[in-house]
C-alpha cells in the first residue's frame, strides 16, 4: 500500500468529522445506539489520522518538501475538523447515556432543512444489487447515503462502488422531496430513478 | 412559527456589513423567551451551514463568506445562552433536567462546531497561508463549486423549490451572491436571477448538470 500523502490523511479526516456530524444527528433521531458508537469509533481514527497527519507534516518539512506556512495551514484546517469530531462524539454521547431522550432533541433534527430518513430496501426494487455509483442516487434524488445495514453488519459513508442489496436498510440525507422519491424507489412503489 | 424565525438569516437578500459580527459581540445578551425545539433546531441548521460555507471562503478566498461565518459563530453563542435559560426555567424534577442535559450537551456541541468553523475561516485572513489549502480542498469527493446563472438559463426568475435543484441533480445550495449582497441557505421560495453566483455542494456529476442548466445549456433539470 502507498503511503497517503498529507493531503490524503487531511481529506479523511475532513470527510470522515462531516460524516461523524451526520452519524451523530441521526443516531439521536433514531435512538440508534450502534450508530451513536460508531461514531465513538470514528473519533478514534481520527486521533490517530491526526496523530500520523502530525508526524507526516512535520518530515515533509524537514525533507524541505513543504513550507512551514503551509504545514501550520494544514495541521490548523486538521486541528478544526477535529474539533468538529469531538462535537459529533458529544451529540452520540447524549444517545449513549442511559437516559431517556428527551422528545425536542428529535422534533428538532426532524424540523431542519436537511432530513434524514430510514428506508429498508424490499425484493423487487432497482435498487437492489445494483452499486450507488450506478444507481447514481445521490444526484438523482438528491439522497446521500451515509450508513447502510446489511443484516448485522453496519456499513458507514459507503462509497460508489458499494453495493445494495434486497433487505439492507439505507440512512440517508438531503432534501424533504428527496426522502420520498427515495422511500419509493426502496420500497418498489416507483422503478424510475 | 419556525419557518418565520429561521427567515431572519436563511434565504434572505442580505448583506452582511464588515465588523457586524464585532457589534453583535460586544452587545448585551438579552433574554428572549423562545421555544427550545426552535432554539435548537436553528443551531442544528447552522451547525450544518456554517462548516460549508467556512470551507468555500477558504476554497474561494472571500472575505465576504468568512465575515458571515463569524457573524453566525457569534449568533451560536446567544441562541445557546437562551436555550440555558430556556432550559433552566422548565425544569421542575431530576428527570427533567437528566433529558434537559441531553439537550444542552447537543446545542453546546453545535456550538463548539460553529467555533472550528471560526478558526477554519481565521486560516484564510492570515494572507500567507498561499494556496495549498485551497487545492486540498479541490480534491475532495463532494466539492464545492461557484456557478453563475446565465441570463439564457431556464433557472432564472424560477424558486428553487419548483426547479428542484437539489433532488434533481443532488447539488445542495449553501449561498447565493446578488450583485453586492448574499442570500444564505437558500429556501424553496427563493428565486434564481440571471447573474446570480451560486455555491452549490455535492458531486462532480451533479456540478455538471447543474451547470449546463444554469448556462442555458439544458433546457431543464431531469
Amino acid at each position: 500500500m502507498t503511503k497517503k500523502t498529507v493531503e490524503d490523511i487531511v481529506l479523511e479526516i475532513k470527510d470522515k468529522s462531516e460524516l461523524m456530524i451526520d452519524l451523530a444527528y441521526s443516531s439521536l433521531l433514531y435512538d440508534n445506539t450502534t450508530i451513536a458508537k460508531e461514531v465513538y469509533d470514528l473519533e478514534d481514527l481520527i486521533d490517530n489520522l491526526y496523530k500520523s497527519l502530525q508526524r507526516q507534516t512535520l518530515e515533509s518539512v524537514e525533507k524541505k518538501k513543504l513550507s512551514v506556512d503551509d504545514a501550520l495551514a494544514v495541521l490548523r484546517l486538521a486541528e478544526a475538523s477535529e474539533q468538529i469530531a469531538d462535537a459529533a462524539q458529544e451529540i452520540a454521547d447524549v444517545e449513549l447515556r442511559d437516559v431517556e431522550l428527551h422528545p425536542i432533541l428529535k422534533m428538532s433534527i426532524r424540523d431542519s432543512d436537511v432530513v434524514f430518513t430510514r428506508t429498508q430496501v424490499k425484493e423487487g426494487s432497482v435498487l437492489c444489487k445494483k452499486t450507488l455509483g450506478e444507481l447514481k442516487l445521490a444526484s438523482e434524488t438528491g439522497m446521500m447515503v451515509i450508513a447502510m445495514r446489511h443484516g448485522d453488519k453496519w456499513l458507514y459513508g459507503p462509497n460508489k462502488n458499494t453495493k445494495i442489496d434486497s433487505g439492507d436498510v439505507l440512512f440517508a440525507k438531503g432534501p424533504e422531496d428527496g426522502e420520498k422519491h427515495l422511500i419509493e424507489l426502496a420500497t418498489g412503489k416507483t422503478m424510475e430513478i | 412559527m419556525t419557518e418565520k424565525r429561521k427567515l431572519r438569516i436563511f434565504g434572505r437578500l442580505q448583506r452582511t456589513p464588515k465588523e457586524k459580527w464585532k457589534k453583535e459581540e460586544f452587545s448585551e445578551l438579552e433574554y428572549e423567551p423562545t421555544p427550545v425545539k426552535e432554539l435548537l433546531t436553528e443551531m442544528k441548521d447552522i451547525s450544518e451551514l456554517i462548516i460549508d460555507l467556512a470551507y468555500s471562503s477558504l476554497l474561494f478566498d472571500n472575505e465576504e463568506i468568512s465575515e458571515e461565518v463569524k457573524y453566525l459563530d457569534v449568533r451560536m453563542d446567544k441562541l445557546n445562552y437562551d436555550i440555558r435559560m430556556m432550559a433552566m426555567m422548565a425544569t421542575r424534577t431530576k428527570e427533567d433536567a437528566e433529558q434537559l442535559a441531553g439537550i444542552l450537551q447537543v446545542a453546546e456541541a453545535a456550538e463548539s462546531i460553529s467555533n472550528a468553523a471560526g478558526d477554519i475561516v481565521s486560516l484564510r485572513s492570515k494572507g500567507k497561508t498561499g494556496p495549498i489549502l485551497p487545492k486540498i480542498l479541490k480534491q475532495a469527493d463532494e466539492q464545492l463549486f461557484r456557478i453563475k446563472a446565465s441570463k439564457d438559463s431556464k433557472a432564472c426568475n424560477q424558486k428553487i423549490g419548483d426547479l428542484k435543484v437539489e433532488t434533481e441533480t443532488g447539488m445542495r445550495l449553501i449561498a447565493i451572491r446578488r450583485g453586492e449582497c448574499w442570500i444564505y441557505n437558500p429556501q424553496s421560495d427563493t428565486s434564481i436571477q440571471a447573474d446570480d453566483w451560486l455555491i452549490t455542494r455535492g458531486t462532480d456529476e451533479g456540478y455538471k448538470d447543474l451547470r449546463k442548466f444554469l448556462h442555458g445549456e439544458l433546457e431543464a433539470l431531469e
